[in-house]
């Protein structure tokens, strides 16, 4: 098959129109979904669906296929090419929707996992020429983008830690509600490369009903309010406000946390910490592992601190 | 790790598309791991799509399939393993002249597994399936190994 003319505008429009495209179906799902969520958005930038990280890459891959076909272009082109388009993407978002670096490199593999799956899925589709069959499949993508649009999102989860402390009960207990800045060198790629990670808790008071500030990196700061406050047992308390951060959050509300201690019975104690979370964000299975990723290390540099300042001396 | 999901995340093989996605990332890691990869699994579809009556598909569990008019051949998944489908005599012929292996899942089966590696690899694949091929647009095993 004779090259078609001007394959190097092919391969541009391929990515360009697949973008655009994108843009307006990415752009009309997040302001369907975070409007018929109503009030259940909480802080977040707005609701991103399931179809903006699996259906449009795949769209997008179909797209651009649909210009590069023609070319007979090798695998590892529309693999290239497609890794091109997501950063294109990525590029956009980071422009136009402000989204953090972090948060672009979270989002990147999927999709560009997705954008070649619909490309290379799709060259095969064009090449076979059943226009029944691309017409079907076609309407099916619609289908789930539509129905995905109109379904409920939510997605709120817990994650829990364990750790050991080599201290009696009643020396843990004031590290636990209030601590002095960590100076433990990070070890969470993530925090290294510059995730904000907690840096110091400070109280208002030591009852229930009294504020508290967890201070990260970057100086953002968490304001709490302790709703159960048992000496030497449990703090609970609910996140009040969190800061509008590109990196992350927008996407994630830190609805509550909580730290449990249990008396070992040896001069040791047990410390557990949970936090609860509401993703704005899908496909949960995805995003999940992250969040919880990084939860659990946020909880981790915290209980290891704690448990550094309570074994001291002791 | 392919082998992992096939056996522990097999059954998700019948959802729609995801089966694409995989083969798709096997692709993406095959091309980091064995950067020539899929450039033989390119020469090799281009080769049998210059067969007579030969068309070549998307593979129902991911990868592209083969086929001699309404038969299938074999398919080749993303991260170069080709799997043939052959009658269990002709399966043991082919075991002593190439270095196959029995089918990844299907170990009693005509089918048969082949890893391309190399550009040797892929000649030998192609080899492969143009026995296939000629096996089954003939209905003969009166092909010569």
């Amino acid at each position: 098959m004779p090259t078609p003319a001007n394959p190097n505008r092919r391969i541009f429009y391929g990515i360009l129109v697949s973008n655009l495209v994108s843009i307006v179906f990415v752009g009309t799902n997040k302001y369907l979904a975070t409007y018929l969520e109503g009030n259940e958005t909480g802080n977040s930038s707005g609701i991103f669906i399931f179809s903006s990280f699996v259906i449009v890459p795949i769209i997008m891959g179909a797209i651009s296929a649909w210009y590069w076909h023609p070319l007979q272009l090798k695998t590892r082109a529309y693999i290239g090419w497609s890794a091109i388009s997501t950063l294109v993407a990525c590029a956009a978002s980071f422009v136009f929707l402000k989204e953090g670096v972090i948060c672009l490199l979270i989002v990147s593999p999927l999709i560009l996992t997705f954008i070649v799956t619909g490309a290379l899925l799709a060259r095969m589709l064009y090449n076979r020429k059943n226009n029944t069959l691309n017409s079907s499949l076609a309407g099916l993508v619609l289908v789930v983008l539509i129905t995905d649009t109109f379904s409920s999102h939510k997605n709120v989860q817990l994650v829990s830690d364990t750790i050991i402390v080599n201290a009696p009960i009643e020396k843990v207990w004031p590290f636990v509600v209030e601590y002095e800045p960590i100076t433990l060198k990070e070890d969470y790629w993530l925090f290294q490369i510059g995730m904000p990670s907690p840096v110091q808790s400070t109280v208002d008071g030591h009852e229930a009903g009294a504020g508290r500030k967890c201070i990260f990196s970057n100086g953002y700061v968490f304001d709490e309010k302790m709703i159960v406050y048992k000496p030497n047992e449990e703090l609970t308390f609910d996140i009040l406000t969190q800061p509008h951060d590109p990196e992350i959050m927008g996407h994630i509300d830190i609805l509550r946390g909580q730290f449990i201690l249990k008396d070992n019975g040896d001069g040791t104690t047990t410390v557990i910490g949970n936090s609860w979370y509401k993703l704005y964000v899908f496909p949960g299975w995805y995003f999940n592992l992250w969040s919880e990723s990084i939860t659990r290390n946020v909880h981790l540099r915290v209980m290891e601190h704690i448990k550094i300042l309570s074994e001291q001396g002791v | 790790m392919f082998d992992w999901v096939v056996r522990y995340l097999g059954f998700l093989k019948h959802v729609p598309v995801l089966p694409h996605v995989f083969d798709a990332l096997l692709k993406l890691t095959s091309l980091l791991t064995n950067k020539n990869l899929p450039d033989y699994i390119d020469e090799i579809e281009n080769e049998v799509r210059a067969w007579p009556n030969t068309t070549v598909h998307v593979h129902k569990f991911g990868g592209i399939q083969f086929n001699a008019n309404t038969t299938e051949l074999g398919h080749i998944h993303g991260n170069g393993l080709l799997d043939v489908l052959l009658n269990r005599e002709q399966k043991s012929l082919l075991m002593k002249k190439y270095p196959v292996q029995d089918h990844h899942i299907f170990k009693n089966s005509g089918w048969i597994s082949f890893w391309i590696k190399t550009q040797e690899d892929k000649q030998t694949a192609v080899a492969l399936l143009r026995y296939v091929y000629d096996f089954k647009i003939h209905q003969s095993d009166r092909v010569t190994l």
